[in-house]
């Protein structure tokens, strides 16, 4: 419970932090939205200046900064000036289709991964490992970028996949199942792409992992006391190997999390990326740092996530002194 | 044999720089040199043998024209050999950016020759992306090189003196590894003048990402020189009255190297990436200036996803760089592994 | 004769945080006093733990002690700033006892070896590696070695560069922190011969630690023993030998074998 509570502090003050490093990067910006604005004739010199009185773009940083804390506790994060709109709803709905990709990328690519690691490893040095080898090779030479394109490209040219957007055109009158079916064939392209990017590294870390643990004495012993193969895989040998493994998890969630604001640009997957992007084209300031901070949330969270899990499995952790 | 692959690795890759570095030698055009009559030309191919089967020595195209009745679509214009001439005197350029010169290594007279197509602008693909990934690879590679140093200046500092330096650092490189990077550098960009001349936009990008790549390798090499610090040959030559700077300079920044290489051999290709994608979104470095990622920038159109394949070549360019980086970045990592357990 | 080296009632204990588990933190010294006369050896025995190494730094002026003083030829040391203690630093000097940390892996002998030259600034290139051949020679490494690097050497080699080059400056008191400890048997007779001729040749002062009570017996003119931080018991190397008066000192005899402390006989002046 110490644990949990320590790591919990750790990571708010980390929140805390990140959210002071945005807000000071924000005021190294020379130019704002307000700039924009003034180049447009169309728009008085004196509209412009109240609006920035509105949103207190003329008061210190501290002022600044105290008024946004105070905005995220009425649930509002800022205001967009873009959207005219407080910045938190149109989170809310950018972040759920996020999460809805990543999630369900993380499931997809760790249950490939794992599956094809232990299959590497257990057939180490020959045909399998050696095609899996070869093909994870082959993968990670590829940048996430050229990886999304080409999809999309295959996609478009096929025409087997919708390309852009959540759901299709009549999406209100289809059946519940066919909702479904209609949201799973416009992720298929996202989805794919984010989990053939991240797939290489887990693949090797898993194949790494499960290897190492299969090799060590108190397997053999195992071996010797005559426990089926099988049981000593699954009960034994992943138990052990579950420690690194769900420390690159933590990891896997904040690469995943970075690849998918590229994949969702790219086949326009309405989640946070393209909104980040619209956000710092229009020079949104507070839609940009709340767009920043949730992403740090859920990388966060996503950590946190593993070091729970960790603390649960490995029981070295709760008896070493200091319990890190 | 380890030493033998590095070597291989290296020079392949310096082989593929090399290339880059000289394109204005190995692009047939200037890259921003327009042709409004030929937008989108597909790749050109290259022949030997004409239409009528006959056996020309020197390699040569066929010209293309509008077909007739049609806006977009191209056809070959038989009856019109244009050989490939090499080392030809075209458009002038600098070599290596000081010494004025216009060999070219291949070109043709009478037409345009697009080895790999063109794009909206009747630009040729080929010496676009040549020129492209001088600057790609030139912001990967400083940005990298930078990122090292600060980290090394950042890292030594803090394992060397301890103290509330190194409890500062510390605490700051975990904020910034716990950031989603990329969110991170685009964050940074955002704050950032949008609207900049191609210069100090490169400049900018290589600046972002060492902003926010230096923490790891400042965390590595922080744990090398915290080593270090405590070997007997460096307390040996303190007992001697070596400064500071000289333990540093002699024993301990030596040690540190093999760590930075390999640091910088794995961020390479990263910041490559991220200058494409910065400028694949507009964020990067703006046209006409070629990069990378704003030669890929079209694909956003759907009309150039459907129709004109040849512009995916860009994201193609990349790969090879990619597989030389990964490589010599994994056979410095060996090479360190084998020292540290001799 | 003037004393060398004198120690009054020095006090040096570690900061507490600094070492997580209490079995790695060096001993502590309770107020440590000694005197050790010019050309003479002295050797501090004692099981680790006892604080020994802790008291061949705060010597060494690589460590510095919580208080006391450390008078060398006449000046105390421990008062000095870093910019003087840069000047007395020649004249003491340690050799450690693993050669294969103390002398950096990627320096050829000669580097190693000419390195204190370069540091103090003494002589120009040339010299200094004339001198650090010279040097070489001296403790028995065939010159055609000079051009390696540590790892080509053998450990008794090892301790001979490091011994080389602890003599370049030309101390006057040399600190041999168990440096005799990990080498074989029969290469530790060696050394110890070795020692022993560089003494008198020389004119050293030796500082011997060490939990070798034969290899004291052998070298040292007095002994001093050391326990938990304090010095037990010190007297001429025979009569600690031959009628040790605490239980400690006792018990590290006993814990010689006896041929070694009859094939190493005392130190004969």
């Amino acid at each position: 419970m110490r644990y949990f509570l320590r790591r919990l502090a750790q990571v708010v003050f980390l929140l805390i932090g990140v959210s002071i490093l945005t807000f000071l990067f924000s005021t190294l910006a020379p130019g704002n939205y307000f700039d924009e604005m003034k180049l447009n004739p169309q728009i008085s010199p004196e509209t412009v200046a109240s609006l920035r009185a509105q949103y207190q773009l003329d008061r210190p940083i501290l002022v600044r900064y105290a008024g946004w804390v105070n905005s995220i506790a009425h649930g509002e994060m800022g205001f967009s000036f873009a959207y005219n709109s407080p910045v938190a709803p149109l989170l809310r709905v950018r972040a759920r289709n996020t999460l809805l990709l990543t999630v369900t990328a993380t499931l997809i690519a760790w249950a490939l991964a794992l599956a094809l690691g232990i299959w590497s490893a257990t057939s180490l040095g020959r045909l399998p490992d050696r095609a899996i080898s070869w093909a994870t090779s082959a993968l990670l030479v590829i940048p996430d970028l050229v990886l999304a394109l080409g999809l999309l490209i295959l996609a478009v040219r096929s025409g087997w996949f919708p390309t852009g957007g959540l759901v299709s055109v009549g999406f209100e009158s289809l059946s519940p199942l066919n909702k479904l079916r209609d949201v799973a064939m416009h992720m298929t392209l996202p989805v794919v792409a984010l989990v053939l990017s991240a797939l290489p590294i887990l693949v090797r870390h898993v194949r790494a992992a499960v290897s190492e643990v299969l090799d060590a004495p108190f397997l053999r012993a195992a071996a010797g006391h005559g426990i089926p193969r099988r049981r000593l895989l699954y009960r034994y040998a992943l138990r052990a190997a579950a420690n690194p493994l769900i420390s690159l998890f933590g990891f896997s969630v904040g690469a995943l999390l970075s690849g998918s604001l590229l994949v969702e640009v790219v086949t326009s997957w309405p989640g946070l990326g393209p909104l980040l992007v619209e956000a710092i084209l229009a020079r949104d300031l507070y839609v940009v740092i709340g767009g920043v901070l949730l992403s740090t949330v859920f990388l966060v969270g996503g950590n946190f996530l593993a070091d729970m899990m960790l603390y649960w499995a490995d029981p070295r952790i709760r008896t070493e002194p200091g319990g890190r | 044999m380890r030493r033998r692959r590095l070597i291989i690795w290296l020079t392949a890759l310096a082989a593929l720089h090399a290339v880059i570095v000289c394109a204005g030698f190995f692009a047939p055009y200037d890259p921003v040199e327009q042709d409004r009559q030929r937008p989108y030309l597909p790749p050109m191919r290259i022949r030997m043998v004409d239409v009528h089967g006959q056996f020309h020595l020197r390699p040569f195209f066929y010209a293309l024209h509008l077909r007739e009745g049609s806006f977009d679509e191209f056809q070959e214009s038989t009856d019109n050999t244009v050989p490939l001439r090499f080392f030809v005197s075209g458009s002038r350029y600098r070599l290596l950016g000081v010494a004025p010169c216009r060999w070219h290594l291949f070109g043709a007279d009478g037409a345009r020759v697009y080895l790999l197509g063109s794009d909206g602008y009747g630009r040729d693909l080929f010496s676009r992306i040549l020129y492209g990934g001088q600057i790609s690879l030139l912001a990967g590679l400083l940005g990298a090189g930078l990122t090292v140093f600060l980290g090394a200046v950042l890292g030594t500092a803090a394992g060397y003196y301890g103290g509330w330096r190194d409890e500062l650092l510390m605490r700051a490189a975990e904020l910034f590894l716990a950031l989603p990077w990329l969110y991170l550098l685009f964050a940074l960009r955002a704050f950032l003048p949008l609207a900049v001349s191609p210069l100090e936009a490169f400049l900018l990008v290589i600046l972002v990402f060492s902003a926010v790549g230096w923490a790891r390798p400042a965390r590595l090499v922080r744990g090398v020189v915290l080593s270090v610090k405590e070997r007997d040959f460096v307390r040996a030559a303190r007992g001697f009255g070596a400064t500071n700077s000289y333990l540093l300079r002699r024993h301990i920044l030596p040690e540190t190297s093999s760590v930075l290489l390999t640091q910088a051999a794995i961020l390479a290709p990263q910041f490559v990436l991220a200058e494409m994608t910065l400028s694949f979104l507009g964020l990067g470095v703006p046209e006409p200036t070629p990069s990378w990622g704003n030669l890929l920038a079209n694909l956003q159109q759907y009309n150039v996803l459907v129709s004109y394949w040849w512009m995916y070549a860009p994201a193609v360019a990349i790969v090879p760089f990619f597989l030389g980086y990964l490589f010599l970045a994994s056979s410095l990592q060996e090479s360190a592994d084998a020292y540290k357990t001799r | 004769m003037q004393e060398l080296l004198r120690v009054e009632n020095l006090v040096k204990r570690y900061a507490a945080k600094k070492y997580r588990a209490a079995g790695e933190a060096p001993g502590a010294l309770e107020g440590i006093s000694f005197s050790s006369q010019p050309g003479a050896t002295l050797a501090l025995v004692g099981e680790s733990g006892s604080g020994k190494s802790t008291l061949a730094l705060c010597i060494a002026c690589l460590e510095r002690p919580t208080s006391g003083s450390i008078w060398f030829d006449g000046c105390d040391v421990t008062a000095l700033d870093e910019t003087q203690l840069r000047a007395v630093r020649p004249k003491i000097q340690l050799v450690f006892q693993d050669p294969a940390s103390s002398l950096n892996p990627r320096l050829t002998a000669l580097e190693i070896v000419a390195e204190p030259l370069l540091i103090q600034r003494r002589f120009d290139k040339r010299e200094q590696f004339e001198k650090a051949r010279a040097l070489l020679d001296r403790v028995g490494i065939p010159l055609e070695k000079a051009g390696q690097k540590p790892d080509e050497f053998s450990g008794g080699q090892r301790q001979r560069l490091a011994l080389a080059r602890a003599l370049a400056l030309e101390p006057r008191l040399l600190i041999l922190d168990e440096s005799l400890s990990a080498l074989d048997c029969s290469v530790q007779a060696q050394i110890a011969n070795l020692l022993l001729e560089l003494q008198s040749s020389l004119g050293l002062t030796y500082l011997l630690i060490t939990h070798d009570f034969a290899m004291a017996a052998h070298l040292a003119d007095e002994i001093a023993v050391m326990d938990q931080g304090r010095i037990v018991e010190m007297a001429a190397a025979e009569k600690v030998l031959r009628a040790p008066e605490r239980e400690v000192t006792r018990r590290l005899i006993a814990a010689t074998p006896e041929f070694r402390v009859a094939a190493l006989t005392p130190k004969v002046v």
